[in-house]
């Protein structure tokens, strides 16, 4: 054999989205949900979960679509590639943080085979586009045997690995609000190099106006066990003048707020020295013109 | 052990064989197709050793895509990019630019090659070292690679031109 055998599993193929629904509440709990299959199908990672069944999403091609609809926001389906971010016009221009979370994601085979959706449902505090979806706010849909329902992104992850997603829903899209004409929002990440996960990531999204921010969010991945909203740092920039004080302050603050762990792509007390640096940078670049320099 | 009748469309003929359904596309073009001519580097999609085209135009991973997902799609190896026995022309880049030392990343740079210039046929440097992205040369060759790739849109262009060339599906 020319390489690792996969535990063995049985397939399932549903046709329609229902029937999919109908599928996961029969086999409840183990079932494994395939969508690009980047991390389900790693070796490792499936060793692990070992699902009696894995049920692909091939035959539901309705749910390919990221459409952005003025007013409303982006609507991603579960089977829209990472690669289908970079090439939609509107994600570059209004969902900034979104867009660059892909740029730098993995490698092109990758980006053409992992979803958006993969991203949020793996529920890794490590997870690009996770990072950039929380700082940007919005909404997962998920499918069950009653209908559907839609999950704020901010409750959405509940420990590593595990989201609010119930064994027998499919989730069938993300959902990204319409940014106001004073959004900003931008993403960094911290790697050695692109095929490696992120040491740190960072997103922010705010409306900024002549004398500061109005709001601001801000999400820190690879500082807890999922990704993280660093409420008390947003409160900082919220009404006040973007200084070089105030980013010290900032940087401070995100410091305290995150509770990194030591693994084998940094140590502990590295990201939480580069957390406030690279936030800062980000929330700079965010803010553009309206940054006032002392 | 659950199997399954698995149709694939290689290299431009249709290949029917029963596989085990956790059978990844990488070990079916190998071991049930014996199409060694893609490798296996890492197995889990960072070295690119195991990149084929699917559609004649987008690079995957073989390792880490189902065999079973690739049904129905133009899966195109290193070995289908030959016409009537002659090389392809990025193939002769690769020659000529001497882009080659152990050869184990050339399939997967052949078809990562054949990609990138499918979406940009005329791509800069800087285009060309994002694209190879995702593609380990262990014998750190990658300047007579990026110049290959160069070489090759060059010919491809001219080619084009004289309407012939074009990527295998
Ligand atoms: C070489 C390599 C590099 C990588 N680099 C990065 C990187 O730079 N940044 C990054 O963030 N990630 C990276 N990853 C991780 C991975 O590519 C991403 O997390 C990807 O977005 C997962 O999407 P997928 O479609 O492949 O998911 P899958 O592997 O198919 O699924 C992931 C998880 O989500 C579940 N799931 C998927 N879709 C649904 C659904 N519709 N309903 C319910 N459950 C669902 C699956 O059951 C599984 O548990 C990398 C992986 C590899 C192999």
């Amino acid at each position: 054999m020319s390489s690792r055998i996969l535990p063995q599993f049985a397939l399932l193929t549903p046709q329609s989205i229902s029937e999919a629904v109908d599928m996961l509440a029969q086999y409840q709990g183990q079932v494994s949900v395939l969508a690009g299959g980047t991390d389900l199908l790693v070796w490792n990672y499936i060793r692990k979960v070992k699902p009696t069944y894995v049920l692909r999403l091939s035959a539901l091609d309705d749910l390919d679509y990221m459409n952005y609809i003025p007013g409303e926001g982006l609507r991603i389906g579960a089977r829209a590639k990472v690669a289908q971010l970079l090439e939609q016009p509107e994600v570059a221009g209004k969902f900034p943080a979104l867009y660059e979370s892909a740029l730098t994601f993995a490698t092109p085979q990758i980006r053409n085979m992992a979803t958006v959706m993969g991203n949020v449902l793996r529920a890794s505090p490590a997870g690009d586009c996770s990072c950039a979806i929380l700082a940007l706010g919005g909404q997962v849909v998920l499918q069950g045997p009653d209908g559907q329902r839609l999950v704020d992104i901010d409750d959405f992850w509940i420990s590593y690995g595990v989201t609010a997603r119930k064994n027998d829903e499919l989730a069938v899209e993300l959902r990204i609000p319409e940014p106001t004409s004073i959004t900003r929002s931008a993403f960094y990440r911290l790697t050695r190099v692109h095929e490696d996960l992120a040491k740190l990531n960072v997103a922010v999204r705010f409306e900024m106006c002549q004398n500061g921010c109005r709001s601001a969010r801000i999400s820190m991945g690879c500082v807890g066990p999922t990704p993280l909203r660093l409420k008390q740092t947003e409160k900082l920039l919220e009404g006040v003048p973007v200084t070089d004080e105030l980013l010290q302050q900032v940087a401070a603050a995100a410091r305290k707020e995150i509770a990194p762990i030591a693994d084998q792509r940094s140590t502990e007390e590295y990201r939480r020295q580069v957390s406030g640096v690279i936030l800062t940078r980000v929330i700079e670049r965010a803010a553009g013109t309206h940054r006032i320099a002392i | 052990m659950k199997t399954k009748m698995i149709t694939l469309c290689v290299n431009g003929k249709d290949h029917r064989f029963e596989a085990p359904v956790n059978r990844t596309l990488l070990q079916a073009l190998r071991d049930d197709l014996r199409l060694t001519e893609t490798k296996y580097g890492c197995g889990t999609g960072e070295c690119g050793g195991c990149t084929v085209l699917v559609d004649g135009k987008d690079s995957i991973c073989s390792c880490l895509t189902l065999a079973v997902e690739a049904e129905g799609r133009h899966i195109t190896t290193v070995g289908g990019m030959t016409r009537n026995g002659e090389l392809h022309p990025i193939q002769v880049a690769f020659i000529e630019e001497g882009a080659i030392q152990c050869g184990y990343c050339t399939p997967g740079m052949i078809m990562k090659t054949a990609s990138i210039l499918a979406n940009n046929p005329t791509p800069s440097e800087e285009e060309i070292r994002t694209g190879l992205e995702g593609n380990i040369c262990r014998c750190t060759g990658y300047e007579k690679i990026v110049q290959a790739v160069q070489r090759a849109s060059q010919m491809l262009d001219t080619s084009q031109n004289q309407k012939t060339g074009g990527l295998g599906t």
